[in-house]
């Protein structure tokens, strides 16, 4: 059977949205509601000597506090790392100390007034630089005894995580005497997500068991790391997730549920958290700074004989999703390109600031910048044009990846030609106004996080479906399209009768979380897999109905009938409701997973996914004009061409990649993130951090690329996290062509560029990674011995 | 000292604290939950209401500011259905998130009502102060256009 689920189906929350109804979890209460606050530490880097919240317990209108005491257990996605409080150990500035729930704000504010600590202050790692010299303080120094998920990355003092990728033999490679060598570094600072929704829990203890409402993008996390922090059986945990507003990754992690859940059921009551714009600066778990040495040896022919890179990573003081993303360096760093040996190194290291966490295709958007770039060094030092280096080097059928995997179709080569024919339907901006104009087009290459997930759809005698996951809306609206038409178009009716169950862990089943492109790819395959069930369910019953066989029906718009001129048939709702009368009411469930694609043995060591199930590429392509004068960057136009798989619903899909790009937008020119030498975030809100504005942006220019090889059901891939991707990459290519100059750093803020054009920014140097590849390793790679 | 005020055209009263701002009235007093509290340093716009006539961050604005004075927030912006900028924004599949829409309306339509022909570097100056950080503002531009398109169609 084939469904064709492609609609242009406008989203129903819109119209709740538009008019201030929608009850975000910031917007919610409980009769008898407590407010929790939670007291942070000051100081980066201390040994905890007391917290004594005596005084505080006492004052009026405290109901409850909670300290370390009350939070025994740890958790980490890859080493359990991350205790709840800080433990007789500080290790950033804004780790939570203690938290008190009051009557009102005002009195838990009062109450953390008068908590009484002293931290005795311990030399701090603020810079990877710090954190890798010889002798630096350890910000675990009981690393060795924290849990570790059973995948053999190498660990040691303040590096949390290394992972390895060797195919082939890369000092072979760059001995032959037939290749150039060029060398690159890169550096990136931290990116905000500037949620509008800052994270907010309200959470209740009843029947002895914990009900978190919050906004998350993960409720099976939240409910499992709320279970470890507290001590407690995860199935005493049940997660319910109200509209979010706004995630971008912010909310792919546990962050505050934990201490609201505690102080509810301490005091008996409804507890409220809400994370002030302050608390969502400090601890915002950033896409992460990173340091980046890369080197190929390349022929006079584009052939990239070998290559080898350093990738560092700052996870901050817990590893997170860092010691996750050490992954993904082989699968874009290591990606978009045909590569005849390869060696990558990718340390997490460990430093005493804020932890980091995901953000919009996390990694990929930095090793995408820094691959780009180093591409474009290559053909300027070979004396190619740089399209056609590309041209000549992108992945095709048959191509091995990094990790060996054989990557199938050729996509990036025809979507560099869809590119040329999407830039010639518009005119150079160049203008004679004293502005450098500069112009690039890069690639990149990203995935889609396939994992479980589960999905349930009951066939409602009305004729309408119920369809039951553990989907969050984040506003990306696959919830509000893509999932309800696949329903739909699986079972013949109108996705507006597809009625669609927000997440509730009591009622769904287990699934990764909304993030890495997944939510219409893996809970799509579960919901139309589960919507196939019914499906056959129903048909089953109308053949019997009308004495036909299931091959003989057709289900469509709202009936199943023989199929044929003038065939005799039933509304699917009188299907649905004879039934649910003759068999009891019809439901179907459906199930999904990894496939798992192989990769080459031996070639990954402490990889969490060694092989992408399904590659999700794009081609970008920006003009750009720099002010000599004030060194400001402006972005006349933009393109992208992006592949797509299948594009459910061209709408939703093009909204996502104008604000994909746009973030991106302000990723290279001007979100800038600073951390002082005393580990403090130097931005605090909207007037320090600046992101893109109306004025900021054009218009941008989109050419969905379908039919590439995908794994995904119906042959969609994802497409809302994608397209932010190459945006740091185009830009810093196009500043770099317009100037002359070598960028190495994002972002391109004025001052940057103008030292850039002075000549005052210094070639980057990164001493901290060794020159030659094996001396950046805790251990030479190979399985965990 | 108690502060009176008309709120989408009902009398209403806050007990608060003059210094309160409007928007912890609003929300956490009336229960109007639609003005969103973002930055609460008069940056994002996603508060805005409108007191007695003019876009107001409502973050910024204490409650005793706004005595006396005719308050509407996005719940009383329409009693029949949605304005011309939100059918607009509908239609335009213009929403993600949504948090910053009920401030994008408000200053929309207060900007729509003052320049009823606007160009698209008029509309996007006036979304200076309104951030989003889902889409890109490009749909949002459209919608505005469009509503500004639609009326000089009404008028051939």
């Amino acid at each position: 059977m084939t469904v064709d689920a492609v609609m242009e189906f406008r989203r129903r929350d819109a119209r709740d949205k538009l008019t201030g109804r929608t009850r975000y979890t910031i917007d919610r209460a409980a009769p008898g509601m407590l407010h929790a606050a939670v007291l942070r530490a000051e100081v980066a880097s201390g040994r905890l000597v007391t917290v004594d919240t005596s005084k505080a317990a006492a004052l009026p209108g405290v109901r409850a506090v909670a300290t370390a005491a009350d939070a025994p257990g740890r958790f980490g996605i890859g080493v359990s790392d991350h205790s709840l409080f800080a433990d007789g150990q500080v290790r950033y500035v804004g780790e939570p100390l203690a938290a008190v729930a009051a009557d009102t704000p005002e009195q838990a504010q009062a109450a953390l007034a008068a908590i009484e600590v002293a931290i005795e202050p311990l030399p701090a790692v603020v810079t990877m630089a710090e954190a890798l010299a010889p002798g630096a303080p350890l910000v675990h120094p009981d690393w060795q005894d924290y849990e570790v998920l059973p995948v053999g990355g190498a660990r040691a003092g303040n590096v949390a995580w290394e992972a390895t990728v060797v195919r082939g033999d890369v000092d072979a490679a760059f001995a032959r005497p037939d290749v150039t060598v060029v060398e690159s570094t890169f550096r990136v600072g931290r990116q905000n997500h500037m949620a509008f929704e800052p994270r907010a829990v309200v959470a209740r203890y009843e029947e002895d068991r914990f009900h978190i409402e919050t906004s998350t993008q993960v409720p099976w996390t939240i409910r499992n790391a709320t279970a470890r922090f507290l001590g407690v059986p995860a199935s005493q945990v049940r997660v319910t997730v109200p509209p979010v507003g706004g995630a971008f990754g912010l909310k792919f992690d546990v962050a505050i549920e934990p201490f609201a859940a505690l102080l509810a059921k301490k005091s008996g009551r409804a507890v409220r958290l809400v994370n002030s714009r302050e608390e969502e600066m400090l601890t915002c778990l950033f896409r992460e700074n990173a340091e980046i040495l890369i080197r190929s040896a390349v022929t006079s022919e584009g052939e990239i004989a070998g290559r080898e890179a350093v990738v560092l990573m700052d996870c901050g003081a817990h590893g997170g999703e860092q010691i996750f993303l050490t992954t993904m360096t082989a699968h874009t760093l290591g990606g978009n390109y045909k590569l005849g040996a390869v060696r990558l190194a990718t340390r997490a290291v460990y430093t005493n600031t804020p932890p980091n966490g995901a953000f919009r295709a996390c990694n990929g958007v930095y090793n995408t910048f820094a691959l780009e770039r180093h591409t474009d060094e290559i053909a300027a030092a070979i004396g190619m044009d740089p399209l056609e280096l590309r041209r000549r080097t992108v992945l095709g059928d048959g191509d091995l990846g990094a990790t060996g995997q054989v990557f199938e179709g050729d996509v990036l080569r025809p979507m560099l030609d869809r590119m040329e024919a999407l830039r010639a339907r518009t005119t150079p901006h160049e203008v004679d106004d004293g502005r450098l104009y500069g112009r690039a087009t890069t690639v990149g290459t990203w995935f889609v996080f396939t994992g479980p997930s589960a999905a349930t759809v009951n066939m409602n005698a009305d004729g309408s479906a119920t369809l039951v996951t553990s989907g969050v809306e984040i506003g990306s609206g696959s919830m509000m399209q893509g999932l309800p038409q696949i329903v739909a178009a699986t079972l013949g009716i109108r996705p507006e009768d597809v009625i669609v169950r927000q997440a509730d862990t009591d009622a769904a089943g287990y699934d990764v979380g909304v993030g890495g492109g997944r939510q219409t790819t893996s809970l799509g395959a579960a919901s139309l897999a589960a919507a196939q069930d019914v499906r056959a369910k129903l048909l089953a019953f109308a053949a019997q109905l009308l004495e036909a066989t299931p091959d003989d029906l057709v289900m469509a718009n709202g009936r199943i009938e023989i199929a044929g001129p003038n065939g005799k048939g039933f509304t699917i709702a009188e299907v649905a409701a004879r039934a649910q009368a003759a068999l009891g009411p019809i439901g179907g469930t459906g199930a999904a997973t990894r496939t798992g694609v192989p990769s080459m043995p031996g070639c990954v060591a402490g990889h969490f996914i060694d092989a992408i199930d399904i590659p999700v590429f794009a081609v970008h392509d920006c003009e750009v004009a720099v002010d000599r004068d004030t060194g400001h960057v402006e972005v006349l136009n933009y393109r992208v061409v992006q592949d797509v798989g299948r594009a459910l619903n061209r709408s939703a899909i093009g909204g996502q990649i104008q604000g994909g790009v746009v973030q991106g937008l302000g990723y290279a020119l001007h979100e800038e993130v600073s951390i002082d030498a005393l580990g403090h975030i130097r931005q605090c809100g909207f007037e320090t951090y600046r992101v893109p504005l109306a004025g900021d942006v054009v218009p941008v220019e989109v050419d969905l690329f379908e039919g590439a090889p995908s794994l995904g059901p119906l042959g969609i891939k994802g497409a809302g996290e994608v397209p932010i991707l190459n945006v740091g990459a185009t830009v810093a290519c196009a500043v770099a062509n317009a100037t002359g100059r070598r960028v190495q750093e994002l972002p391109l803020t004025p001052p940057r560029i103008l030292s850039l054009l002075l000549g005052r920014e210094p070639d980057l140097a990164l001493p901290h990674i060794q020159p030659a590849f094996a001396d950046n390793l805790l251990r030479p790679h190979g399985p965990e011995v | 000292m108690p502060t009176d005020m008309t709120v989408n055209g009902e009398a209403r009263t806050s007990a608060r604290d003059p210094l309160t701002p409007l928007i912890d009235v609003l929300r956490d007093e009336f229960h109007l939950t639609g003005a969103k509290p973002v930055c609460r340093e008069g940056f994002c716009g996603a508060c805005t209401v409108l007191v007695d006539g003019e876009p107001t961050v409502s973050c910024l604005t204490p409650v005793a500011m706004a005595g006396d004075c005719d308050v509407v927030t996005i719940e009383g912006l329409s009693s029949c259905g949605l304005t011309d900028i939100q059918s607009r924004l509908e239609q335009g599949d213009a929403v993600q998130c949504g948090m910053c829409f009920p401030g994008m309306v408000m200053t929309l339509s207060h900007f729509l009502a003052h320049t009823p022909q606007p160009n698209r570097d008029e509309v996007r100056a006036a979304l200076t102060g309104n951030i989003c950080r889902c889409t890109g503002y490009e749909r949002i531009v459209e919608a505005a256009l469009a509503v500004a398109g639609g009326r000089a169609e009404g008028r051939r």
